[in-house]
């Protein structure tokens, strides 16, 4: 009797927690600053609420802060709201990366949808590089995400986001029930890039020539840098085209670009395997941060 | 509204949505050349791809149409395919000439809703290519008649350093004219596929009799883009095709081309 009901406890308690956690509101605010004694920028400061945190910020060669996204969850549940709020601060640098690819598992039937939210500002002649790993929404998984991005005057930005079909290796592909993107970039109060995504691979087929045709993987890279004339990213549409046409004779995936309606370009992927999407981006990234500001990139030490 | 009014205006649409229209529209693909050239798109897929436009691309620019629909005409649109009107409010639910004074709201609202569009629209070269046409559609119609709106449309772009695209421009117009919204709506997708089909035949083994009917199959699915307009907000409206985007991205680079964009 006694073992009966100290079961029936466990089991209590246990659908208690999981019913309590599939329901997470957590928000991360970063807040990023340039110290000009030392020409490096610092995490000036931070909010952390589970399962949402950093370790802390990396100083990197070229004096940006280097951030590692953490969600120590392992990924996002059904009905989960995460919000990433990040500021960098005139002049500051920063690189924000993940600490693997972002997980949106399978819902609970009752579960909401899961969503994130991004507000992200950069400073007069900041500059923020985010890197993450892919999303990779698992077979069911319902999944939101807004993001705000604002840009003000000589603000620079490299912004790569990757859509895993699901869980490749399991033979998942395309199971998920929804995701939805949405993205404003604005430079200057003025809106430069609206992205509007919504898939539902069950009743719009993603296999669809109009959509993915043969290819599984989605990439998108904002790269700007406020203040530069239009003609000035004609040209260096021009000159990182001969980066993609490299990476277009590999036969598994395709590369684009584009001037956006001013202050940067928009690269856009879609590739067979996701393995080879990252290598891209960081060469596209290279090519344009050296064009942009006469610098290498740093590769993002990756932590676990 | 009288009857004859009712018919000319029935006419004054068929001649808007005609091939002949927009001015500039027989030289672009927006991205089809590039698909074609890569062996991505062949006349067997044409059907299909284009009915997943309508679904993407086509729901969006429906959306923009009617909203510059509601801007031409100071509101909404009753519309008959959610059944709300009748066969007579099809058209001719205002006056042809216009001469109400104009607010700050509405070319805030004209502009504002032509940058969005902008802003929606990643590739360049499709971009500058639906700009060309709208402004040239518009310019269009403001020389059929003495359309204070229109006018006034051109006039708030050009200041503001805006462009105007085709599906906005096609809503005022067609709200200027008092068209009714969803017939208006169908108008511009009917004219926007019919000139994708129009492309795919000088860039594909594609005659006359295969395009009709590809046209004429897709009737449904250009309702059903129209009708899930009429619901979506446009901070709603959303597009996936990123074979096209590349297409239209891509364009530049081709070392032969037959189209602008």
């Amino acid at each position: 009797m006694g073992t009966k009901a100290s079961v029936a406890g466990t089991e209590r308690r246990s659908k208690q927690a999981v019913a309590a956690r599939s329901y997470v509101q957590a928000e991360l605010r970063l807040e990023f600053a340039r110290d000009d004694a030392t020409a490096q920028t610092v995490l000036a400061a931070s909010r952390q609420e589970p399962p949402l945190r950093v370790v802390r910020a990396f100083r990197q060669e070229d004096g940006a802060a280097l951030v590692h996204l953490h969600n120590v969850s392992g990924g996002l549940l059904g009905g989960d709201h995460l919000a990433l709020m990040v500021t960098v601060g005139a002049g500051a640098s920063v690189q924000i990366t993940t600490t693997g690819a972002t997980r949106i598992y399978r819902p609970r039937v009752e579960a909401k949808v899961t969503t994130q939210s991004n507000e992200i500002t950069v400073g007069e002649g900041g500059l923020l590089e985010y890197l993450p790993d892919a999303v990779i929404p698992f077979a069911g998984a319902r999944f939101s995400q807004r993001t705000a991005i604002r840009l003000a005057e000589g603000a620079g930005l490299f912004w790569w986001e990757i859509l895993a079909p699901g869980r490749e290796a399991r033979g998942e592909v395309f199971e998920y029930e929804s995701v939805e993107l949405k993205t404003d970039l604005s430079a200057g109060g003025r809106l430069i890039a609206v992205e509007r995504v919504r898939l539902e691979p069950r009743s719009r087929r993603l296999s669809s020539l109009a959509r993915l045709g043969g290819y599984r993987t989605w990439a998108t890279f904002y790269i700007c840098r406020v203040g530069l004339g239009s003609a000035e990213w004609l040209e260096i549409e021009r000159e990182l085209r001969e980066t993609l046409e490299l990476l277009n004779r590999r036969e598994d995936a395709l590369w684009g670009i584009s001037t956006l309606t001013a202050h940067g370009l928009m690269v856009r992927c879609v590739a067979k395997r996701g393995r080879d999407v990252l290598r891209g981006l960081q060469e596209v990234w290279r090519a344009a941060k050296w064009r942009l500001y006469g610098r290498e990139t740093v590769m993002p030490r990756k932590v676990n | 509204m009288s009857e004859l009014e009712v018919k000319i205006g029935e006419l004054r649409l068929l001649q808007l949505a005609d091939s002949a229209l927009p001015i500039g529209g027989l030289a672009h693909s927006f991205g089809l050349e590039s698909l074609v050239a890569g062996d991505l798109l062949g006349v067997g897929e044409l059907a299909e791809f284009l009915r997943g436009f309508l679904e993407e691309a086509g729901l969006v620019e429906a959306v923009f149409c009617r909203e510059g629909f509601r801007v031409g005409s100071g509101g909404s649109g009753e519309g008959w395919l959610s059944g709300a009107g009748d066969e007579s409010a099809r058209f001719g639910k205002r006056p042809l000439h216009l001469h109400e004074p104009l607010t700050d709201d509405f070319r805030k609202q004209w502009v504002g809703l032509n940058d969005r569009l902008s802003a929606m629209k990643m590739a360049r070269e499709s971009r500058v290519g639906s700009a060309s046409l709208g402004a040239n559609f518009l310019r269009a119609v403001a020389g059929l008649g003495d359309f204070a709106i229109v006018g006034e449309a051109l006039r708030s772009s050009k200041e503001a350093g805006g462009l105007i695209h085709h599906s906005v421009a096609f809503g005022l117009a067609g709200g200027v004219l008092g068209f009714a919204e969803d017939r208006t709506v169908l108008a511009y997708l009917h004219q926007c596929v019919a000139s994708q089909v129009s492309a795919c035949q000088r860039l594909l083994p594609l005659g006359q009799s295969a395009a009709t009917r590809i046209l004429w199959d897709l009737k449904p699915a250009m309702i059903e883009a129209a009708k899930r307009s009429s619901t979506c907000a446009v901070e709603d409206a959303s597009c996936f095709m990123p074979l096209l985007d590349w297409g239209a991205m891509e364009h530049p680079a081709l070392t032969t081309r037959l189209f602008i964009s």
